[in-house]
C-alpha cells in the first residue's frame, strides 16, 4: 500500500452539540413512532373505560333489590289444614293459599302503620307484592314446617316496577303509559319507603335464584348459570387437560417428524381458527342427534366446549414444553434416563407453569363462550337446578354468557340491568381466574 | 505448552475399552464422518482435536448413542463397548448411557438441589437400595468431583445457584455417579475460566485412574495437558491417532502439523 492511497483531505465534521437536518427527520421519525404506540395504548384503555363503565352503570343495581319487609303470621288453619304437620299433606296448598295469606299480613300491616291506601283498591296494593313472594314463602315453609303458628317478618320480593321505581328506572311519567303500575301505587309507594316497610336490599337471590319468567324480572338469578358454568369449567377441565398435555408431549417429544405431523401440526393450528359456532353444529349433530345425549346438558356443552378448547391448550402446551432448554434434555438422557424418564422427571415439571397458564386461560375463554352452546339447547329457560354431580352433568343447565344474552333479549328494561349484572359475575370469574394463572406461574417458575 | 512433559507422557494400558470400526456420519444428505477407526484405551485420557465442526464432538456422541436423538442422523459402521456392538438393535441406549457417561459443553445442572442432581442417575437405575446407600453414593461423585468441601453444606440448595465452574464439576459429578465404565466430556471447560478449568483439568487427570475418559478440546495446550493419546479430526476425517506427545512434537501427517502450528482451523 502506498501513501498516496490514504486520503488526506478530512471530511467535514459537524458539531455534535447541533443536529443536521438529517438527524432532525430521524427523530422527528422516532418521536411519531412512540407517538404511534401511545395513541394505540390511549385508545385500547378508553374503549376497556367505556365498556367498563357502561356495565357498571347498566349492572350495579341488579345486586340491589326492592323488598317488603312485614310480618306474617304462618297460622296453620291456612296452611296445614289436616294440622298434623305432614308435608305430604301441606304440599296440597298452593301458592293461592300462600298469596292469600300474604296479602292478608301485607294489608293487616298496612292498617297497623295507619298507611293511607288512597284511591287505590286491594287488589292494587297487593300487586306491589311480587308474583313471586307466595311461591318463596311456601318453599320456606314447606322446608321447615315447624315455622307453623309462628309470627316471621318476611322480607318478600316487591314488584318488578316498584323495584324499578327505586331504581329510577321507573318514572311518574312512565307510570301513566304503564298497564303494570300506576303513579297512584308509585306514591303508596313513597309512603311504604317512608314507613320504612319499602326498601333497597343486598340481593343474594342474583347469586341463587334461578331464572324467572318474562313477568317477574325480580326474581330472576343466576343460580343455574353460574352452576352451569361451574360443572362445564370441570368437565372441560377434566377432558381437556390430560387429552391436551398426553397430546402435546407426543407430538413434541415422541412422534418423528415427517409428513404426516406436519399434517397434524398445521390442522390444529387450522382447528383454533375454526368459528365457535361451527364447533356448536358439529356438537348438535353428533352428540345430541347421533349419540343421543340430553339436550341442554352440561355434558354435551362441556364436549362441544372441549372440542374447541383443546386445539388452544396442545398449541400452549407445545410451546412451553419446547421452551424447556435442550440442555436439560441432553442432560437427563446423557446419565441414562429412559425417554418417558426424561419427560416426567425433567420436562413437565419445568414446562408446568406455562401449561397452567395456557390451560387456565383456555378454561377463561370456554368460560365466555356462547355460540355453541346456544346451538346444543343451553339456552332454554331453565328454572330447576341441576342436581348434583355426577347424574347432574346429564341435567340441564345454562351458562352465565347464555343467561346474559337470554335476558339481553327480553323486553322489560329490568332484564337490561340483570343482564349487566350478569356481565359483571361473568367478568369478576374470568378475572379471578386470569390471577389465578399469574399467580400458578409465578409459583411454579423455576430459573436455569 | 511443557513439551519436555508431552514426551515423557506414556499410556500404561493396551486395553481397548471401545473400538471404533469404519464408522461413517449421515446427518441428512451431509456426510459428517467419513470411515474413522478409533480404539478408545482403558484407563487413559483420549482427547479429540481439530477444527469447528470436523465431527469430533459428532463422533463423541455416537459413543453414548446420542445421536439418536437427532432424526435425521444415520451412523454406519461398528462401535464396540468391550467387544458389544453398541448399535445393535439389541442394546437399549438408555443402559448403555448408564456406562458411558456424558459432560456436556455448557454446564446443565438439573434446576434441583444439588443432592438431587447427583442421585438422580442411581437412582434411575436402582443402584442404591437404602437411603444410606444413595447418601454414600452422593457423597463419594461429589468427591470425586472435587466438589465435596465447597457442596457439603448446601446439599439442599439448588444445583443451578452453583458458579459455573462449580456447576460442570457437579456435572461431572453426575456423570460419575452412575459409575460408568467411560466418560465422554464435550469441550467441558469451553464455558470455564482459567482457575476453574484448571480445578476440571486436574479432575480429569484424576479421573483417568477409574475411568477412560474422552475428551473434545478446542484448546490444545488443554488436549496436551490432560490427554495421553490424541486424534485430530478435520473434515469429517480422522487424519491422525496416536500418543499425545508423538502427534505434538512429530505429527506424520502434514494436516496435522498445520494445525498445530496454527496455520489451518
Amino acid at each position: 500500500m502506498t501513501d498516496a492511497a490514504v486520503p488526506t483531505a478530512r471530511p467535514h465534521r459537524a458539531s455534535l452539540l447541533a443536529d443536521d437536518a438529517r438527524m432532525k427527520r430521524r427523530k422527528a421519525a422516532e418521536t411519531r413512532f412512540r407517538l404511534y404506540g401511545l395513541s394505540a395504548i390511549a385508545v385500547s384503555l378508553a374503549t376497556l373505560a367505556i365498556m367498563l363503565w357502561t356495565i357498571f352503570s347498566d349492572g350495579v343495581s341488579a345486586f340491589y333489590q326492592a323488598k317488603l319487609t312485614f310480618p306474617v303470621t304462618l297460622s296453620s288453619d291456612l296452611l296445614d289444614p289436616m294440622g298434623n304437620g305432614n308435608r305430604d299433606e301441606m304440599v296440597k296448598v298452593t301458592t293461592v293459599g300462600y298469596n292469600k295469606l300474604l296479602t292478608r299480613a301485607f294489608e293487616a300491616e298496612l292498617a297497623a302503620k295507619g298507611i293511607d291506601t288512597g284511591e287505590l283498591s286491594n287488589k292494587d296494593v297487593n300487586a306491589l307484592i311480587s308474583k313471586d313472594a307466595a311461591g318463596d314463602l311456601r318453599a320456606m315453609v314447606l322446608a321447615n314446617p315447624a315455622v307453623l303458628d309462628t309470627t316471621i317478618t318476611a322480607k318478600m320480593l316487591a314488584a318488578g316496577r316498584i323495584d324499578g321505581y327505586l331504581k329510577g328506572r321507573v318514572t311518574m311519567q312512565t307510570a301513566e303509559r304503564d298497564g303494570q303500575i300506576s303513579p297512584e301505587q308509585l306514591q303508596f309507594a313513597d309512603r311504604l319507603i317512608d314507613a320504612g316497610i319499602l326498601s333497597s336490599q343486598w340481593n343474594w337471590d342474583f347469586f341463587t335464584n334461578p331464572d324467572a319468567s318474562d313477568q317477574r324480572p325480580e326474581a330472576a338469578g343466576l343460580g343455574v348459570a353460574i352452576l352451569g358454568s361451574l360443572y362445564l369449567m370441570i368437565l372441560v377441565a377434566v377432558m381437556c387437560v390430560p387429552v391436551g398435555v398426553a397430546a402435546s408431549i407426543y407430538l413434541e417429544e415422541f412422534a418423528p417428524k415427517n409428513r404426516w405431523t406436519d399434517l397434524i401440526e398445521v390442522n390444529i393450528s387450522n382447528l383454533a381458527a375454526v368459528p365457535s359456532i361451527v364447533y356448536g353444529i358439529l356438537g348438535l349433530a353428533i352428540f345430541i342427534n347421533f349419540m343421543g345425549f340430553p339436550q341442554s346438558s352440561t355434558l354435551v356443552g362441556a364436549l362441544v366446549i372441549s372440542l374447541m378448547v383443546l386445539p388452544t391448550i396442545i398449541i400452549a402446551t407445545r410451546a412451553s414444553i419446547r421452551a424447556v432448554p435442550p440442555s436439560i434434555r441432553d442432560a437427563a438422557l446423557g446419565v441414562g434416563a429412559s425417554k418417558m424418564q426424561m419427560v416426567v422427571h425433567h420436562v413437565l415439571p419445568l414446562a408446568a407453569p406455562g401449561i397452567l397458564t395456557g390451560t387456565i386461560l383456555g378454561l377463561a375463554t370456554a368460560l365466555g363462550e356462547t355460540a355453541p352452546l346456544l346451538l346444543i339447547g343451553m339456552v332454554a329457560f331453565v328454572d330447576n337446578y341441576p342436581s348434583a354431580p355426577v347424574e347432574g352433568f346429564l341435567d340441564p343447565a345454562t351458562a352465565l354468557p347464555v343467561q346474559v344474552y337470554g335476558w339481553a333479549q327480553r323486553a322489560d328494561p329490568a332484564f337490561i340491568e340483570r343482564s349487566s349484572g350478569a356481565i359483571i359475575v361473568l367478568l369478576a370469574f374470568l378475572v379471578v381466574m386470569n390471577v389465578a394463572a399469574i399467580i400458578l406461574r409465578r409459583k411454579f417458575e423455576r430459573r436455569w | 505448552m511443557d513439551d519436555m512433559r508431552i514426551v515423557e507422557r506414556t499410556v500404561n494400558t493396551k486395553a481397548s475399552k471401545i473400538s471404533a470400526k469404519g464408522v461413517q456420519v449421515h446427518y441428512g444428505a451431509t456426510h459428517a464422518l467419513k470411515d474413522v477407526d478409533v480404539e478408545i484405551l482403558e484407563n487413559t485420557v483420549t482427547a479429540f482435536i481439530g477444527p469447528s465442526g470436523c465431527g469430533k464432538s459428532t463422533f463423541l456422541r455416537c459413543l453414548n448413542r446420542m445421536n439418536d436423538t437427532i432424526p435425521s442422523c444415520r451412523v454406519d459402521g461398528s462401535i464396540t463397548l468391550d467387544g458389544e456392538n453398541i448399535y445393535d438393535p439389541r442394546v437399549d441406549p438408555v443402559r448403555l448411557r448408564a456406562r458411558v457417561g456424558m459432560v456436556f459443553q455448557k454446564p446443565n445442572p438439573f434446576p434441583k438441589s444439588i443432592y438431587d442432581n447427583v442421585a438422580y442417575g442411581p437412582k434411575i437405575h436402582g443402584l442404591a437400595r437404602t437411603k444410606a446407600e444413595l447418601d454414600e453414593i452422593v457423597e463419594t461423585s461429589l468427591r470425586k468431583a472435587a466438589l465435596w468441601n465447597e457442596a457439603k453444606d448446601r446439599l439442599a440448595s439448588p444445583g443451578t445457584g452453583l458458579s459455573g465452574g462449580q456447576q460442570q464439576r457437579l456435572c461431572i459429578a453426575r456423570a460419575i455417579a452412575t459409575s460408568p465404565e467411560v466418560l465422554l466430556m464435550d469441550e467441558p471447560c469451553s464455558a470455564l475460566d482459567p482457575i476453574a478449568t484448571a480445578q476440571v483439568e486436574e479432575l480429569i487427570d484424576e479421573l483417568r485412574a477409574s475411568f477412560s475418559v474422552v475428551i473434545v478440546t478446542h484448546s490444545m495446550q488443554q488436549a496436551a495437558r490432560v490427554s495421553q493419546k490424541t486424534a485430530f479430526f478435520h473434515l469429517g476425517n480422522l487424519v491422525e491417532y496416536g500418543e499425545t506427545g508423538q502427534v505434538f512434537t512429530t505429527p506424520q501427517d502434514p494436516r496435522t502439523e498445520a494445525y498445530i502450528t496454527g496455520r489451518i482451523g
